[in-house]
């Protein structure tokens, strides 16, 4: 029997559009992960790790490969104007790449610890996913694919931290378990906010601006298309702001 | 006098330091933060800036920021109003987007810089745009045309420059095509409806244009009407972006065009699908250049002068600029190394020191190396860490070196001093190759540039020697130096020149003054005494989606990951591994 986590995964994967959709996001994160662990190459004086970050990227482009490859297959299968329902796109989000971290302001040990959990959390999120994609096996492989890299990437990252900084790894990884905690809040909180401020302006917009709208249609049918002269005044002058 | 220009906020955020009159550095803020085509406030920028000309903030006589943040905002607002009640989307982005930073330039710089509010100043987009045109070129008098998306109101300006040397400068914008009607925003439409990213993709457009033929033209004529006076008017009816944010074109321009490409669609030309998007790309480049050769003939008429700087982000498209150089009447055409809006801060900087502050005029370097510099010894440290002999080597040897690795076919990757401005790898930071076959076009398409094939490559060749190979009209050359037009290859060249000979037998050359870049120049030359052709392919040093690199180790970390051969940097030379002697004499032309 499907647990309740695995039937809602199964309703998101099942629509052909939306499981290409998907992937091609998942592409998309994907090759933004490898341009930030590139910059994590160039940034670390650790040459092992520099190595790894690079080797690391490449993973990621081929993943984000596999996946755009896979997402265009589906999409050619699909007649052109079929719409998929709500994407709920945050029901499955993949992996997050470093989830908007500033790669150059991090130090080596702190790094290691982010993507430590970045990478198992993808883990758990495509073992997910294979688990209800039997029924699309050239999909699931791909899953497959990238999960086993995945595993890797959370090996090495973990013996990385081990070695950089040997008596606190733990202590990093609870950091950077906060540091994903705290960034997930500032998500859900600056969604809410746009959701209130696009609400009020949208009230705005429709209850005081109507007046100043009509205005300035009837602004804009006098103005004549064509050339319009620059005003002498307006060549040099640079202290103001309009 | 240090004056600090900049450019945020749209796209392509830059920092520039003018000091006496002069550029001491200037760079885009993506060159510094590795984010393509980064839009935000250039605090990395500045500080570089400010680092090369050995200066702090408070040292600064003037900020200047290149547009009028508030009447854009007012051109934002006024736009969401005319558009009720449609306009909900648009306004509400607009509210957000501007309302959080983008309205408060002016406390944003102080907070940042602490200047006095007294040394902030403000040009007009379409002015930046001119000076960084009028006042980087070699000219003293010339007629002015600036194009792109917007401004604050204005789309398009035309006016006239004079300088005198030593003495004052005068720019002057006499009129104006004011928005929505925009050909930047007409072809920008287009590269959205043909699945391209809008301020990114229109070159892709432009590259794609070769591969059709114009048989929508007549449609496309319709969406931009000329105008009595002789300017033109979009068709609102086939467009949206002045009314949502979710689309730049309407269902009339659907019915018109056929159904949109999907951005991840691949374009086959073989299908029908894949030639109705090259043929619309055809005919709205065919439009595009016949109203710009109509305005830049008609400014002739009326200024006659014979020189036309071309500014704004349309100046970059090198197929319209070389119409415009053969058919318009001026007889030379000078196009700035970066047109766009990361040229408005180097442009707003000269504008506030020639025409605000009404300093002498000075001679302008021709060049666009006013970036970061190399630091030696860096690319040994790395390479070595990785195991990777790393050679240092004599100029000579060096360019004897590195013209036997291109004629051998590799593939090699080429920095150089100070990084470009702009958005084209100029001779600095570029990947290079051997311009001869198809299958080196197609394997840096491949392994190296991860792109769409039917973009094509660029060639660099000696100034001297660029009429035995490519049909340039007189002019043609300087519009070449900065790569800004497109001209026909010989015929006779075409196979011996087949990596960057576009299907349509053009190529966006670079002719190279030794004084620009004397090194790759060396380059060329020992190349051709190799080869018996001293043209090379040149192509911008990044990956698809990356900036150009801009440190060492980028560079280095860009060669690791793609399938370029061989990095040279600076002095340094290292190579993927080592060839046998048999390969390395071989060659890949029969000259």
């Amino acid at each position: 029997m499907l647990s309740a986590l695995s039937a809602v995964h199964w309703l998101i994967w099942r629509d052909p559009r939306r499981r290409a959709e998907n992937l091609l996001r998942f592409a998309e994160v994907e090759a933004d992960g490898g341009r930030d662990l590139v910059r994590a190459a160039e940034v670390t004086r650790d040459p092992v790790l520099r190595k790894l970050f690079l080797k690391h990227a490449l993973d990621e482009q081929r993943h984000a490969d596999l996946f755009r490859s896979r997402g265009l297959a589906l999409i050619r299968t699909l007649p052109r104007d079929t719409a998929s329902g709500i994407a709920a796109n945050w029901l499955t989000p993949g992996e997050r790449g470093l989830d908007d971290l500033r790669v150059e302001e991090e130090g080596d040990a702190a790094l290691l610890a982010f993507l430590h959990l970045s990478e198992a959390s993808a883990a758990r999120e495509f073992a997910n996913y294979i688990a209800v994609l039997g029924a699309d096996p050239p999909t699931r492989t791909v899953f497959e694919n990238v999960l086993h890299d995945e595993t890797f990437h959370m090996t090495y990252t973990r013996a990385q931290l081990d070695r950089v900084a040997p008596k606190g790894a733990r202590r990093r990884i609870w950091m950077a378990r906060l540091r994903r905690f705290w960034k997930a809040y500032l998500r859900l909180a600056s969604g809410l906010a746009g959701l209130i401020g696009a609400i009020v302006l949208t009230l705005q917009y429709f209850i005081v601006l109507p007046l100043f709208a009509f205005h300035a249609r009837r602004a804009a049918e006098k103005e004549a298309a064509g050339w319009s002269a620059v005003a002498p005044e307006r060549n040099g002058r640079l202290d103001r702001q309009y | 006098m240090k004056i600090l220009g900049i450019s945020a906020h749209y796209h392509d955020s830059a920092a520039a330091l003018v000091v006496d009159g002069l550029p001491v550095a200037a760079v885009q803020e993506e060159r510094l933060s590795r984010r393509k085509n980064d839009a935000a406030f250039p605090l990395q920028a500045i500080e570089w800036c400010l680092e090369a000309g050995g200066i702090e903030a408070e040292d600064l006589d003037a900020v200047v920021f290149y547009e009028r943040p508030m009447l854009k905002f007012d051109r934002i607002l006024t736009t969401a109003l005319r558009a009720w009640p449609q306009g909900r989307g648009a306004f509400t982005h607009a509210m957000k987007n501007s309302l959080g930073e983008k309205i408060w330039v002016r406390g944003l710089i102080q907070a940042h810089l602490g200047v006095s509010r007294k040394k902030i100043l403000f040009t007009e987009h379409h002015q930046s745009h001119a000076a960084a045109a009028f006042l980087t070129a070699p000219t003293t008098e010339a007629a002015i045309l600036t194009t792109d998306g917007v401004g604050e109101w204005a789309t398009l300006t035309v006016g006239r420059g004079r300088r005198t040397p030593g003495g004052a400068t005068a720019i002057e914008l006499l009129r104006e095509v004011r928005w929505p009607h925009s050909l930047g925003m007409l072809y920008s439409t287009f590269t959205a409806y043909l699945g391209f990213a809008v301020n990114e993709g229109e070159y892709k457009v432009m590259g794609l244009a070769s591969y059709g033929a114009p048989r929508f033209a007549e449609q496309v004529r319709k969406t931009i009407r000329r105008t009595a006076d002789g300017a033109f008017s979009l068709d609102l009816g086939y467009f949206e972006f002045h009314t949502t944010v979710a689309r730049s074109y309407s269902q009339t321009f659907v019915d018109a065009f056929g159904p949109p490409r999907a951005a991840w669609d691949p374009i086959d030309l073989t299908t029908e699908a894949g030639q109705r998007y090259a043929d619309i790309a055809a005919s709205v480049q065919l439009v595009l250049e016949e109203v710009l050769i109509d305005l830049t003939a008609a400014l002739h008429r009326e200024t006659g002068l014979s020189d036309l700087c071309l500014g704004g982000g349309v100046a970059l498209n090198g197929v319209a600029n070389a119409r415009i150089l053969r058919e318009s009447g001026f007889e030379r055409l000078f196009v700035p190394p970066a047109p766009g809006d990361a040229g408005c801060a180097l442009g707003a900087a000269l504008y506030a020191d020639r025409v605000h502050f009404g300093n002498p005029d000075r001679a302008f370097p021709d060049h666009p190396f006013w970036g970061p510099s190399l630091e030696a010894g860096e690319l040994a440290r790395i390479a070595d860490e990785d195991g990777l002999a790393v050679e240092t080597l004599g100029e000579a040897e060096l360019i004897a070196r590195t013209a036997a690795d291109l004629a051998a076919g590799r593939i090699l990757g080429w920095m150089d001093g100070a990084s470009e401005l702009g958005p084209r790898a100029l001779g600095h930071r570029s990947i290079l190759a051997a311009p001869h076959s198809a299958q080196t076009r197609d394997r840096l398409n491949r392994d190296i540039k991860y792109r769409e094939e039917f973009r094509p490559f660029a060639p660099v060749v000696p100034v001297e020697q660029a009429g035995a190979y490519f049909e340039l009209p007189p002019g043609g050359a300087g519009l070449a130096r900065f790569m800004s037009g497109v001209f026909p290859v010989k015929p006779q060249w075409r196979s011996a020149l087949a990596a960057v000979t576009h299907v349509d037998g053009t190529a966006r050359l670079q002719a190279l003054p030794r004084e620009m870049a004397p090194r790759l120049y060396d380059l060329l030359v020992a190349y051709g005494t190799l080869t018996g052709v001293p043209v090379l392919l040149n192509t911008s040093f990044n990956l698809a989606g990356e900036p150009i690199v801009n440190r060492v180790v980028e560079g280095y970390s860009t060669f690791r990951r793609c399938g370029i051969d061989v990095l040279v940097a600076g002095s340094e030379r290292v190579a993927k591994r080592v060839w046998t002697p048999a390969e390395a004499a071989g060659m890949e032309i029969e000259a």
